[in-house]
């Protein structure tokens, strides 16, 4: 498999990383919301609709509510959507290789990735506003109940290629069969896991607009709102990107990269239209009854499996 | 500021702006984590003074104001108010114009109870099932345009009769609007009874026995999804109801779901009746006549909203203007089955279980002072007005 390589400047700054990176996270808000309309019978945003939405919340001013610790709360976006950037250095984004890539940054970057959800619980707690305050405790409670299954998830391709580094992982991805016909439990877990990890419906109880009005952002206006809906917008292409790599067969160039992320996405926006709101007690039930059991099978059908290979 | 963890309560305030709301209405759940312990309810923001209105109107404009009372439920005011007129002057309104009257009552009912649905499922994140029926709700909204010529406020009914006929092109019309519509409503019922999602959030919440909600006094659809066989169209039938019998839909269980179940049941009756006016349509006349002044009396008059008993005490002095109207809309009478059932519930329910109900703000809002037995008092018009200042001061 071919790869291009480019100087460390570009890719941290301009592409893939930084500017590219932003920009294609807007695109794919704007798919997502597009997808979601049609199959809701509505019309839907126009292209640069996001665009427009960041360049008036940048635009606005940003209001600091009594009550908070201004620094954390001026902080915690910046935190949050530089933490995301960052994961996107360690994935093969759009097709190229990783920018960096060592043993182990696997688990660099699904930490990175839960920096964005820490965030946010921590805006929320931050502030004395009572919807902040369910939506941060939703938040962070959401966090605990998807993160073990979604991590062992991406455990089960990791120990397929016997290694760590996602870059590697994405090479024997290439190489074997696509893992959603060999793990498709996996899959499953992941692809479900990923739209818990970005709050999209039936898991958008901590942003319950119904209940707690917009949740632990419910105070943030302006440019930090700005950062953190931007910060989303990556880690969507991120959480693509990873399951695309592991699952569908690995990435190669551009056109694949964008062929399998937008077909996974078309599966997301069905799956966000189909459900209604679940409660956090019932997301917390689903994933610990279910989606743990669901990924320590897929985890231990593994094992055997390469068990059974070996002798 | 004092620090929110040295409060003994934590209280998550609901209104008079929120999302959830798309009228204005003050809710304060005190809760312990996601658990509800307490729960409060504030009414008054869209109070208009409509009753007292009445007093310096004639009786033909009256029907007018009436029928802006609610936005929703406009024809079965404007209904009330003319049933009881017409009962006040001895009037006997025609056979045909009774008819239309219950068609177009019935058409709202279609209107309402779709649009129900759609705010529920949105109070639940179920966006699709909100979108997909405002979109269906449209049919029948076009229907009552081409019928009355508006979409809300369908100015039907005169004193005596009704403005609008139906023609034969009109009819077909309407039988295949209910055609498609009776299509859709039972995938709605489809939805609402298999979703798991759905179900998961309906299904054993806010339940209400039959004889609690005897005691707190519901009506309407979330009475009968408790059991209670309380519905005025066959209890005490006015308009053409005699005519056009109707079944009463109820149900068992007395939770969200059975409410979901029994409304979407009540459009098949719905379009039942429908079909049954249009078919056997009297004829003769629209109007009749009317005298300016009614004579002196009170009369009462009862219809079945689409939320539930309707009640109109109409007062009058002989002459061209009312003593006094009375207004008692459904959805005072079943706050209580709302906010006595909330204790328990997780704070993710209240937005479905207030939506439950299929509560109507802008009817709701009265003033109502409570006398001591001790003794009464006769507010003057500046002292009431003095009164409401102060209130929302």
């Amino acid at each position: 498999m071919t790869t291009i390589t480019l100087p460390a400047l570009i890719i941290l700054l301009i592409f893939p990383g930084g500017l590219f990176l932003l920009a294609s996270g807007l695109v794919y808000e704007w798919v997502d919301r597009k997808l979601v309309a049609r199959f809701q019978n509505r019309v839907g945003p126009r292209w640069f609709q996001p665009l427009a939405d960041m360049i008036k919340l940048l635009a606005k001013e940003e209001i600091i509510p009594t009550g908070v610790h201004p620094g954390l709360f001026v902080t915690l976006p910046v935190a949050a959507l530089a933490a995301a950037l960052t994961a996107a250095l360690y994935v093969p984004m759009f097709g190229f290789t990783p920018a960096f890539s060592f043993r182990g940054d696997l688990v660099v970057t699904l930490y990175l990735l839960s920096m964005m959800t820490l965030g946010i619980g921590l805006a929320g707690a931050n502030t004395v506003d009572r919807f902040s305050l369910v939506g941060a405790t939703r938040t962070l409670t959401q966090l605990f109940s998807y993160e073990a299954p979604f991590l062992l998830t991406l455990l089960g391709p990791a120990i397929m290629a016997s290694s760590w580094q996602i870059s590697q992982i994405n090479v024997y991805a290439h190489n074997v069969w696509w893992m959603i016909f060999t793990q498709p439990i996996g899959f499953v877990v992941a692809l479900v896991g990923l739209m818990g990890k970005l709050e999209f419906p039936p898991f958008d109880a901590p942003e319950a607009e119904t209940e707690i009005v917009s949740g632990a952002l419910t105070e943030y206006s302006g440019r930090g709102l700005a950062l953190f809906r931007i910060g989303k917008d990556v880690e969507l292409v991120i959480g693509l990107t990873l399951v695309v790599a592991f699952y569908l067969g690995g990435l190669a160039n551009p056109l694949e990269f964008l062929i399998k992320t937008l077909v996974l996405l078309l599966v997301m926006a069905g799956l966000q239209s189909l459900f209604a709101r679940l409660r956090i007690d019932q997301t917390v039930g689903l994933w610990w009854r279910i989606g743990a059991v669901l990924a320590l099978i897929q985890l231990l059908a593994i094992i055997i499996g390469r068990f059974i290979g070996r002798v | 500021m004092e620090s929110l963890a040295n409060q003994k309560k934590f209280i998550v305030p609901i209104g008079p702006q929120h999302p959830a709301l798309k009228e204005p209405g003050h809710f304060e759940f005190t809760v312990d984590g996601e658990i509800i312990t307490g729960a409060s309810v504030r009414l008054g923001y869209v109070h208009r003074g409509i009753e007292k209105g009445t007093e310096s109107r004639t009786w033909i404009q009256n029907l007018y104001l009436l029928e802006r009372i609610c936005g929703i439920c406009s024809h079965v005011h404007a209904l009330a108010y003319a049933l009881g007129v017409e009962k006040l002057g001895n009037v006997d309104v025609p056979p045909r114009a009774q008819a239309i009257r219950t068609l177009v009552a019935e058409m709202e009912r279609i209107h309402s109870h779709l649009l129900w649905l759609g705010v529920a499922a949105h109070e639940g994140g179920f966006d699709t099932l909100f979108m997909y029926t405002w979109r269906d709700r449209e049919t029948v909204m076009d229907l009552l345009e081409g019928l009355t010529g508006n979409r809300v406020h369908y100015s039907v009914n005169v004193l005596g009769g009704v403005k609008v006929d139906v023609d034969e092109k009109q009819a077909d019309a309407i039988r295949r609007g209910v055609d498609f519509l009776e299509e859709r409503t039972k995938y709605y019922m489809k939805v609402v009874t298999t979703d798991e999602t759905f179900l998961g959030r309906t299904r054993g919440v806010g339940k209400m026995t039959t004889e609690q909600a005897d005691e707190l006094g519901t009506v309407g659809p979330t009475g009968r999804a408790s059991g209670l066989t309380r519905d005025i169209r066959v209890d005490a039938p006015y308009a053409a109801y005699p005519l056009y019998p109707v079944q009463v839909v109820t149900g068992t269980s007395g939770d969200l779901l059975e409410r979901f179940i029994v409304r979407i049941k009540e459009l098949y009756e719905t379009y039942r009746l429908i079909r049954l006016i249009l078919d056997k349509m009297p004829t003769g006349e629209l109007t009749a006549r009317i005298p300016r002044r009614i004579p002196e009396n009170e009369a009462i008059s009862r219809v079945e909203a689409p939320r539930g008993e309707l009640f109109y005490f109409l007062k009058s002095n002989g002459s061209e203007m009312p003593e006094r109207i009375k207004v008692r809309t459904p959805s005072i009478c079943n706050w209580s089955s709302v906010i006595n059932f909330a204790v328990g519930l997780k704070l993710a329910d209240m937005p479905m279980v207030l939506s439950g109900m299929d509560p109507c703000f802008s009817c709701n809002d009265r003033l109502v002072v409570v006398n001591r037995p001790t003794g009464s008092q006769v507010w003057t018009w500046e002292e009431l007005r003095q009164y409401g200042i102060n209130y929302y001061r």
